[in-house]
């Protein structure tokens, strides 16, 4: 019975390593805390399998496990008590047809767009990473977070408004 | 921002629509350039994103601690500890027994053995010299804490040369040295310590010893004569001390 269950788990979760990687990479900012998080969140995650239940989803349930061990760990406390998150509303990105913004998007650095991603902050980061990184689906980007639908809509709303303006800003153009 | 749509165009953009509503929005798009624009942005936005973001790999010492983790060396199971416990014991007793064939179920008997053959290549392997039971038999008084009959040889193949007193594991003995034909055999009595009566015939060194308990003493027969020649002096010995 362990063996099939450790069987099941290896096949659910092995594929997920390296955007659990890259995901503990952005939260944490550092190689060596994000492999000691993906650990911790195999460990965690191995131990918990029994109580998984199936026909839920794997993928949220696991990027949870390691987002909760960030948020208790060192960097993820002092980002806690540091950042004071910007609650506000599904705000709209304001944009006209064949803007010149749509080529410097088009057109951006990669280093940039990563910059940018770097700045937000981790209610932002987090919503970004999972929505357009992961490509998760909303609900899935609330189970993994554990905040409601509509609060991952309007960070995820804010999150890219913030890239975008970063990225004009940067490039010397207002949006 | 004029377009009643323009809310709509993340959700679009995500795929988070419901089928009509997506539908609906995509027949709008053919008519309005804001929104069009909008969703062209997005997408760029979201592919860069996305280009960006899968920024690093797991390092392969994390692939295999994972892996180690899932997979961690296999533990003998009790089950299997279970029955591999009584195999091992049997293995270790045919591999004693292979190899020690010689070592002795008695240590007594290999001890006597010793003393018969040390009798042997002695030239004064007794201490009284006497064919007559009724000679030697009353030399062991006040020798020995026990006493015995000897068998009547009379008509039989074998002679009785003599006897001494021997020492076995911290007790006194007595020892009773006899000829059949040119072979020695030495009886040795001593009292009996343990429980068991049956008689065991053994085979060391091609010297055949026998021993049998009877009258709460314990018989040991050392002869290099043969087993059947053996037996009848150990006959002899059991009918004299019924």
């Amino acid at each position: 019975m362990a063996r099939l269950q450790d069987s099941e788990f290896e096949k659910l979760a092995l594929p997920l390593l390296d955007p659990l990687y890259n995901f503990a990479r952005w939260l944490s900012g550092d190689a060596d805390e994000a492999r000691d998080l993906v650990q911790e969140a195999f460990v965690k995650a191995l131990k918990g399998f029994g109580s998984f239940q199936e026909g839920t989803n794997f993928r949220a349930w696991i990027f949870r496990i390691l987002r909760n061990t960030f948020l208790t760990s060192r960097t993820g406390l002092e980002h806690r008590t540091t950042e004071q998150e910007d609650e506000t509303g599904f705000s709209q990105v304001a944009s006209s047809a064949d803007s010149p913004e749509l080529d410097l998007i088009r057109r951006a650095d990669i280093e940039l767009v990563r910059r940018a991603i770097a700045q937000l902050s981790l209610a932002f980061r987090e919503v970004l990473l999972l929505a357009d990184i992961e490509e998760m689906k909303y609900q899935e980007v609330a189970e993994a977070l554990n905040i409601p639908i509509g609060t991952v809509m309007s960070r995820l709303a804010r999150a890219r408004k913030q890239v975008r303006e970063y990225i004009f800003e940067t490039a010397g153009v207002k949006s | 921002m004029s377009c009643p749509w323009r809310d709509k165009v993340a959700q679009y953009v995500d795929n988070e629509l419901d089928a009509a509503a997506q539908q609906q929005f995509s027949a709008h798009l053919g008519d309005c350039r804001e929104c069009t624009a909008a969703v062209n942005e997005q997408m760029e936005l979201k592919k860069a994103l996305r280009l960006a973001g899968h920024n690093f790999s797991a390092p392969p010492e994390l692939h295999a601690s994972v892996y180690r983790m899932i997979h961690p060396p296999k533990a003998v199971s009790p089950w299997w500890k279970w029955v591999m416990a009584p195999v091992c014991v049997i293995l270790v007793g045919v591999i004693g027994y292979l190899e020690f064939p010689r070592s002795h179920p008695d240590p007594m008997m290999a001890r006597l053995v010793d003393q018969h053959v040390t009798n042997l290549a002695s030239a004064n392997p007794v201490d009284v010299i006497s064919q007559d039971i009724h000679t030697v038999k009353p030399w062991f008084q006040g020798k020995l804490p026990f006493t015995f009959n000897l068998p009547e040889l009379a008509g039989s193949d074998f002679k009785l040369d003599g006897a001494k007193v021997a020492y076995a594991e911290q007790r006194p003995g007595a020892e009773l040295w006899y000829e059949a034909g040119l072979h020695k055999i030495s009886v040795f009595i001593f009292q009996a310590r343990g429980t068991e009566d049956k008689t065991v015939a053994s085979h060391d060194l091609s010297f055949n010893v026998t021993r049998w308990r009877q009258g709460g003493l314990e018989y040991y027969l050392v002869t290099d004569a043969s087993q059947d020649e053996a037996g009848k002096l150990v006959q002899l010995f059991k009918s004299a001390n019924r």
